[in-house]
């Protein structure tokens, strides 16, 4: 049964991107409707696979010697990304209906989106590491042409390249940490890794581990690596939603779930991603602080609590990272398709040319200060339970400093937040331009989104019992909802991180009266608008690059005879290679 | 045995070498083809000589056949990019075709 829903959910998006690409940009109206029709039969098929998990592989297709088997899970993990990619993928999508009326080139638009959607979904559904390595790749190759999907605009195809680059410097680390354990155990499979981790010898378990790690960097956007997620925002918003809480950035912190039982011993493993974790957190909070851009602030707390997700892996909790996740591709799809519905109608993504938008957009307001609320953590709110059962594990089983800093974060968290609901939605109108509320597409998109905002937390004890049902090598530290509702109500730790979000909230309130702070702090805003020197990191790689290319350049003659002394000379290498392994 | 062999692998060998140097010194485009003709029938050669020394002929012949089949439809698209590269440069000189070099 769950083999034919695993071939359904990636089958259908992808027959969509055909159909839809098929169907030709002279029907938009068929183009819009395909596209609908298949991404949520796709989500029904997700669905379905939820009453269908199963640890063992459920689809295996012989690959020849050297790929391996081509295995597809249904285990618990998987099926939850999945879900997520999928129904939070086809709501991206009705909601395109309305933003993208009228533009040109539909059917690339929808083709890349359903790809991306598919791919995103076999990339946590397979077994063999060789596969997610492909859709791993595919992923990226699928945000890269989406975010440049305004090829016209050079902004756009920078921010694409940007992000294509740095994400293969990830794809280059899964490759690595791949090859090295198909080398030592003979195998693709994920399953296999998992249960002979600790018979590798330890200096390659330890490649693989940080091998891995350096992947879900990139693709997670941490900090060094979280450049190319600010510029992503030239993307049009239904593909930023769609790369922010459905698929993309979520692979990263997946591929450190999935392997943590085999990582968790691993020396400084544990260490690394908590620092890498906290770190992030604070640094893309502190960004998002002085950012102007509606979206660049939402994309700056996608890094931060992405942060948040990798530190709670770091500390052991990764039970609370995926219900983290689960929270915030609720949320951050909601705030995404709101803000999304805020620019469709005033035509900036300037904070400081919107404001007073509440009574124009009573709907689009109302589920995005709901939105807002989760990611400001303010209880009772999916966003608030997951973000202090991360905090509670931090304190528990990691140091006191990270702990301290990631509850500075939750202020800060809120800080922003504040500022960006009250820039938008209250104070006076700046923009001249007359506002209308969303349309019927667009809410049809945004209501169901703050309900599971309200209400995803009710699914814990659920959640928890699936996810270790299915997963015979992670030990997850799960609980019924009266256990969690217990726990958080009873925990200091509780009201410390509710009394640093109220500081967070009361800052941006007496903000007239901290005004003195400002000339202390303008240093400081000036190193987060350059990223805190990443960019410069950046800029010295590509010149870099650049360097090397100019010296190499005296061996590319472009002739002939050159390269076919190339050719022979590279042929020698090998044979002399070969002759001495044999 | 070891008379044939020595006898087939002076010849392959003499092939790969006219061809291997005939691909490094000739600047016509036409020259180069033949050269890759030469090399890639030593290869052959070897293909089939290798079947019988291992005693899988049927495998060494079929593989022959199948590059064969390869490289003629190698030599048809050089000898069609020659004759393009004819009318576009007016020579058939190999040098003429590195423009991607600044």
């Amino acid at each position: 049964m769950s083999a034919w829903f695993i071939i359904l959910t990636i089958g259908l998006s992808w027959l969509g991107a055909v159909c839809v690409w098929l169907a030709g940009d002279n029907r938009p109206r068929a183009q819009h409707a395909l596209a609908v029709c298949f991404s949520l039969a796709a989500g029904a098929a997700a669905l379905a696979l939820i009453p269908n998990t199963a640890d063992k592989a459920v689809i295996s297709l012989d690959a020849g010697s050297v790929f391996g088997l081509f295995t597809f899970v249904a285990d618990g993990l998987g099926v939850f990304l999945a879900v997520v990619a999928t129904v939070i993928g086809s709501l991206a999508v009705i909601f395109s209906v309305e933003y993208m009326r009228g533009e040109a080139q539909l059917g690339r638009y929808y083709a890349l989106v359903l790809l991306f959607i598919g791919s995103m979904a076999g990339l946590v559904l397979t077994g063999s590491l060789f596969l997610m390595f492909v859709f791993w790749e595919m992923t990226a190759l699928c945000s890269y042409a989406l975010i440049s999907f305004y090829n016209d605009d050079p902004k756009a195809v920078r921010g694409g390249i940007k992000a294509l680059i740095i994400t293969q410097f990830g794809g280059i680390g899964l490759l690595a940490g791949t090859l090295a354990a198909y080398v030592y155990l003979g195998d693709y499979q994920i399953n296999t890794l998992l249960a002979k981790a600790q018979t590798l010898p330890g200096g390659v378990l330890s490649f693989i581990a940080f091998a891995f790690l350096f992947a879900a960097m990139a693709k997670s956007a941490q900090v060094p690596f979280h450049t190319w997620l600010p510029d992503a925002m030239e993307a049009p918003t239904p593909v930023s939603a769609l790369i922010h809480a459905a698929t993309m950035v979520n692979a990263g912190v997946y591929l450190l779930a999935r392997f943590y039982p085999a990582f968790a011993e691993v020396a400084g493993w544990k260490t690394a991603v908590l620092l890498i974790g906290l770190i992030t957190a604070l640094l893309a909070a502190l960004t998002a602080v002085v950012a102007t851009d509606l979206k660049r602030v939402l994309a700056y707390s996608t890094v931060s609590q992405l942060g948040y997700m990798v530190y709670a892996i770091g500390v052991g909790g990764v039970f609370a990272s995926q219900f983290h996740l689960f929270s915030h591709a609720v949320f951050k799809a909601l705030l995404f398709l709101g803000a999304g519905a805020v620019i469709h109608a005033t035509g900036t993504r300037d904070m400081r040319q919107m404001g007073g938008l509440r009574k124009q957009m009573p709907v689009v307001s109302v589920v995005f200060i709901i939105g807002a609320a989760a990611l400001a953590g303010l209880p009772i709110l999916n966003g608030f339970w997951s973000k202090e059962l991360i905090l509670e594990g931090g304190l528990e089983n990691g140091p006191i400093w990270a702990y301290g800093g990631m509850v500075l974060g939750a202020g800060i968290t809120a800080y922003y937040t504040l500022r960006m609901v009250s820039l938008v939605f209250f104070g006076q109108p700046q923009g001249k331009k007359q506002v209308h509320d969303a349309g019927s597409p667009m809410k049809t998109a945004l209501i169901p989104l703050a309900f599971g905002t309200l209400t995803t937390w009710l699914l814990v004890g659920l959640f928890g019992s699936w996810l270790q049902a299915t997963l015979p090598y992670h030990e997850l530290h799960t609980m019924t909802i009266g256990e969690m509702l217990l726990r958080i109500a009873s925990e200091p730790a509780t009201w410390l991180a509710l009394g640093v979000i109220a500081l967070g909230i009361a800052a941006w309130l007496l903000r007239g009266r901290l005004a003195g702070l400002a000339p202390a702090l303008s240093g400081f805003g000036r190193a987060a608008a350059n990223g805190f020197g990443a960019e410069t990191l950046n800029r010295g790689a590509v010149a870099l690059t650049q360097r090397a290319a100019a010296a190499l350049q005296v061996t590319q003659t472009g002739q002939l005879n050159w390269n076919v002394l190339g050719i022979m000379a590279a042929l020698v290498v090998v044979l002399l290679v070969l002759a001495g392994a044999a | 045995m070891t008379t044939e062999f020595t006898i087939i692998a002076g010849g392959v060998l003499c092939l790969l070498g006219v061809g291997l140097y005939g691909l490094l010194t000739v600047r016509n485009l036409f020259q180069v083809i033949i050269a890759l003709q030469i090399l890639v029938k030593g290869a052959i050669i070897a293909l089939v000589a290798a079947g019988k020394i291992s005693g899988q002929i049927n495998l060494g012949q079929s593989l022959a056949v199948t590059v064969i089949v390869a490289d003629t439809i190698v030599a048809v698209i050089g000898l069609a990019l020659a004759v393009q590269v004819k009318r576009l440069t007016g020579s058939l000189d190999v040098k003429n075709l590195a423009t991607l070099r600044r």
